[in-house]
């Protein structure tokens, strides 16, 4: 506020309604949050009452018990875990070298394959032969379909090749002139140069397969392999569209509602607790990208 | 230094023939200069390959697949063994009320998810400009971009509870106000305000990011300028913030566009119902019970083509007039 | 002996030529500065040299071998970049390493190295730190001591010193210098600036639009020039050039131009009538109270004071002129006329119109240091 002393009395007004402004917009996006998180932790009788405003009413953590006490929701969070992990690790190992080496002037054909994954990017065949090719690989129902299958992306791609394009010359010249190799200048050099570029992409993987529903849910029939999402989807959709089903969670002490919130309060905290990072690295990352073919 | 004279007029002319001559008695023929290149730089297709590889297995495979939307497909006859049927699919599509009801769902809400989410991270942009605390900034940034970061699953939860006839909290807003609840999502007319409204609320702020970073690339300068001729803040935003800002709110413009038949889809079959489908069925939900859930992939991939191609087309376009009218382009 | 030899060197891309035919023998030892105006392909040699660019045509030797198809690892060279190229991620003792360590050398081996370039470069107080944390000049010596750790054949250099300011760079030449004095290895060195190029270099290749177009010792080609261009690039402030017509006089030739007229050397090559170019340094203009028989006159435009002596810009009709000259007695003003003269066998004739010097002249061995040391 230290410049406003020198503003006029218009615009005094104008930056007061504008914060208050934005201020209305900020708790219109954290207020769902808060309204989920003390659901989770009211009674299931208030719950059902429509007791619940902004706080917890009738604190209590059955809704979270009946939550933890289910085998499903452990399976499925390893599951995530699992594709998150491996998943993440996958897109680095191809996208890392891929960049590279179409950031690379002397490469044949460069233009050719820059286009080949840009045109990714604007042109894809759609869900069924997408599907249709992931059935006669036979990557249906397996942790490594999902793996693979979702492991490069052009936006990744080319988010990181500008990055290793603007990388001065020289620093790949001076590694060369000492004796390195194409893999020893990606890995000394242009890897530790790209830190934070890289932790971009990494953080747009973890959390697009953190988040990754729709394909889990085609691809996957077995329930032992399904993520979290899946696993939170049904819940949710077996406890709105079966009246039976979530007439039985009914007790006093949680309700549908409130297992639900749980279930989404407990899905949530990862996200929450790598979203520091997140914001370090994302906007510079998405500036990186860019809009640039 | 008055003046220097040409130099060497004719030796220059000599020395490049010669040059040229000694160059093509040395130069290696095309193959070896292949061969050379390779030699010199295995690694980097070495690099390159397994993401060629990926993309021609996982992507570009499945666009030869594509020619299942003119086959008979059969699972047992395969793609390539299927027979060829031309454009029936296409023909049956168009005489299907459900895909052309699908059809207009998506334009329609499309257009609406234009029009109203897309001025929305504008204004958000240069209202986070106005704001002179840091603190008070960083703080509503950091919370108004969280939604973007949350799956579908969980917004679409969010909303599924919020909008619950028994015990969600819009219902009981209205109670207080005499109003019946309402089980909003299995009303048609209530389904589009919804998903709009999530989309936007999900997104808006995230979006915002482009369009902040095209404000930081202003020049200080030009305020400061504008300051010293008495402008308002009210002035500078249009006269400077938005003009300057203008060719990104092009280009965002443009990838909208193109991305107008890509609706997110994720979110529609989460929020969706038989109760809505006349309001909330779009192409790719379409696509999806016809094709993955009901097994039709033949018809369900003519839908797919027409919308990827649709979309295709639209890029190009929205890219052709961009470029005609503000010299802004992607490409 | 590990010379360089450069054989007709070409750089073309696709059918256009940037480089053409670079004829050029440095000794094992010798420190060769390559300068010209930017785009005349001194660094595009340099780096053919280094093997980053591929080499079109001709033949480049190091020390007796081919090298045209050598990776530049396997040259045996090392380079310093204009802008360091240090790994912001490594400290100084790790960014003099870096070559050892890809070339896999023992621990010990490569300690006891980067300790004595430490050494050598007074950044042994520095080591653990990193790039950012450095000075200009330091950044620029952990450059040098990763070239020179690896004790390579040759030395490359790529304008290292153009990142630094005025005052550092004339420090970091005089410790270029020393170095080379000390470590004698061959080096050769890329620079726009003129005065890097005179101060540092045994000898100076003048390059312009891809072709050499003089090679000798610094002072050979400030004192003998072979085109205007060289007699234009070298020397600051530049030689002033002035077109005149020479005419047969009593005691020999003469230049007239604007109304006046200068005695020139007797040379065979000067013929009546013919147009020519008059080159004048700044620094042989001697100043005149009065108009004398052969002085030139100009009208003060400008004075430039430097302290022990003073930049004076005059016109001569609409032609700049700029005259060095001693600043001790009374003050110029603006707009008077001034009268100077100059030793007829300091000037340089250029023939007008293929801009070559003139045979015969001879200024170069009538001024060397010994000769001056004497007369005074």
């Amino acid at each position: 506020m230290n410049k406003l002393h020198l503003y006029s009395r218009g615009d005094r007004l104008f930056v007061i309604v504008n914060m208050v402004l934005i201020g209305l917009f900020t708790l219109s996006t954290l207020y769902p949050f808060i309204y989920i998180t003390s659901l989770s932790f009211s009674s299931g009788f208030e719950a059902r009452a429509g007791n619940v405003i902004l706080t917890p009413v009738g604190f209590t953590i059955e809704a979270y018990k009946r939550v933890l006490s289910e085998p499903m929701f452990w399976i499925s969070y390893k599951n995530t875990f699992i594709y998150t992990i491996f998943g993440t690790i996958t897109s680095l190992i191809f996208i890392i070298p891929g960049a590279y080496a179409l950031s690379k002037p002397q490469l044949y054909g460069r233009r050719f394959w820059n286009l080949m994954v840009a045109f990714t990017m604007w042109f894809n065949a759609g869900l069924i032969p997408f599907f249709l090719n992931m059935r006669d690989l036979g990557l249906l129902d397996s942790y490594f379909g999902i793996i693979i299958g979702f492991a490069v992306n052009g936006f990744n791609i080319i988010l990181l090749r500008n990055f290793f394009e603007a990388i001065p010359k020289s620093f790949e010249e001076a590694a060369r002139m000492d004796g390195a190799n194409e893999f020893q200048v990606l890995w000394k050099v242009f890897v530790p140069l790209s830190k934070p570029a890289i932790a971009t992409v990494a953080l747009f993987c973890i959390v697009s397969r953190w988040n990754g529903f729709f394909w889990a849910m085609v691809l996957l029939q077995d329930t032992e392999k399904v993520p979290l999402q899946v696993y939170l989807r049904q819940t949710i959709a077996d406890l709105t569209d079966n009246e039976e089903f979530a007439s039985s969670l009914m007790t006093s002490a949680y309700s549908f509602e409130t297992v639900s919130a749980a279930i989404i309060v407990c899905s949530i905290i990862p996200i929450l607790l790598i979203y520091p990072f997140m914001m370090k690295y994302f906007t510079k990352g998405i500036l990186m990208g860019g809009v640039k073919e | 230094m008055t003046h220097v004279p040409e130099i060497q007029g004719n030796r220059t002319e000599e020395l490049v023939i010669e040059a040229r001559e000694a160059q093509r008695e040395r130069a290696p023929s095309r193959v070896a200069r292949v061969g050379d290149h390779l030699k010199r730089e295995w690694q980097l297709y070495v690099m390159l390959i397994p993401t060629v590889i990926w993309l021609l297995v996982f992507l570009y495979k499945p666009m030869y697949g594509l020619q299942i939307a003119f086959k008979d497909y059969s699972i047992f006859r395969g793609i390539s063994g299927s027979p060829w049927i031309g454009l029936e699919h296409f023909q049956t599509l168009f005489n299907n009320d459900q895909f052309l009801r699908a059809l207009k769902n998506t334009v329609i809400m499309s257009a609406y998810g234009l029009l109203f989410g897309f001025p929305v991270p504008i204004l958000l942009a240069v209202m986070f400009n106005e704001i002179l605390s840091p603190w008070y900034r960083k703080t509503a940034q950091t919370i108004v971009y969280l939604p973007h970061f949350i799956s579908s699953v969980i917004i679409a939860g969010i909303v599924i509870t919020a909008f619950s006839p028994s015990a969600g909290i819009v219902n009981t807003f209205l109670g207080w106000f005499g109003v019946d609840p309402i089980y909003f999502l299995t009303k048609p007319e209530w389904f589009r305000p919804i998903f709009i409204g999530t989309g936007i609320w999900q997104e808006a702020g995230f979006q915002s990011i482009v369009y902040l970073a095209a404000i930081a690339g202003i020049s200080p300068t030009l305020y400061e300028s504008a300051v010293v001729d008495g402008a308002s803040r009210w002035q500078m935003i249009w006269k400077i913030t938005i003009p300057s800002i203008l060719p990104t709110i092009i280009i965002m413009l443009i990838i909208r566009i193109g991305n107008i038949l890509e609706i997110s889809f994720e979110m529609i079959i989460l929020l969706y119902q038989p109760a809505t489908y006349a309001t909330g069925d779009v192409v790719n939900t379409f696509i999806y019970r016809q094709g993955i859930q009901g097994g039709q992939y033949d018809l369900a991939a003519a839908a797919g083509l027409f919308n990827a191609v649709m979309a295709f087309v639209l890029v190009i376009s929205a890219n052709t007039l961009s470029k005609r009218f503000s010299r802004t382009s992607l490409w | 002996m590990s010379g360089v030899r450069l054989d007709g060197i070409v750089k073309a891309y696709g059918a256009v030529q940037v480089v053409h035919g670079i004829e050029l023998d440095v000794q094992e030892g010798e420190f060769v500065v390559l300068v010209g105006p930017s785009g005349c392909g001194k660094s595009t040699t340099l780096r053919m040299i280094a093997g980053l660019e591929e080499i079109s045509g001709g033949t480049l030797t190091i020390d007796g071998r081919k090298m045209n198809r050598v990776a530049p690892k396997d040259r045996d060279v090392a380079m310093v970049f204009q802008n360091y190229a240090l790994y912001p991620h490594l400290n100084v003792a790790e960014n003099i390493a870096f070559g050892l360590r890809i070339r896999k050398e023992k621990k010990e081996l490569i300690k006891s190295s980067v300790d004595e370039v430490g050494g050598i470069l007074g950044l042994t107080d520095y080591l653990e730190r990193r790039p950012a944390d450095l000075s200009g000049g330091q950044r620029q010596r952990v450059a040098m001591g990763r070239a020179i750790v690896r004790r390579p054949k040759v030395f490359l250099f790529d304008e290292p010193l153009s990142n630094l300011d005025a005052k550092l760079r004339t420090q970091m030449r005089a410790e270029i210098k020393r170095l080379h004095n000390r470590l004698g290895a061959t080096s050769i060195y890329v620079t726009h600036d003129q005065v890097e190029a005179m101060t540092l270099a045994d000898r100076i290749v003048v390059m312009h639009d891809g072709r050499i177009e003089q090679v000798g010792t610094p002072m050979e080609l400030f004192l003998n020039p072979v085109n205007t261009f060289v007699a234009g690039f070298l020397g600051s402030p530049p030689m002033n050039m002035q077109r005149a017509t020479v005419v047969a006089g009593e005691g020999g030739p003469i230049a007239e131009f604007k109304g006046q007229s200068l005695p020139l050397p007797a040379l065979e090559a000067l013929r009546p009538g013919q147009e020519i170019v008059i080159g004048i340094r700044p620094e042989y203009a001697e100043l005149r109270t009065a108009p004398e028989p052969g002085t030139m006159q100009v009208d003060v435009d400008l004075v430039e004071t430097l302290g022990s002596e003073a930049l004076i810009h005059c016109m001569l009709g609409d032609d700049p002129f700029v005259i060095r000259a001693e600043t001790i007695g009374q003050p110029l003003k603006v707009g008077s006329r001034v009268s100077f003269a100059v030793r007829p066998d300091l000037l340089r004739l250029f023939d007008a119109r293929s801009g070559r010097a003139l045979p015969g002249q001879r200024a170069g061995e009538a001024l060397s240091f010994g000769a001056e040391a004497a007369a005074q």
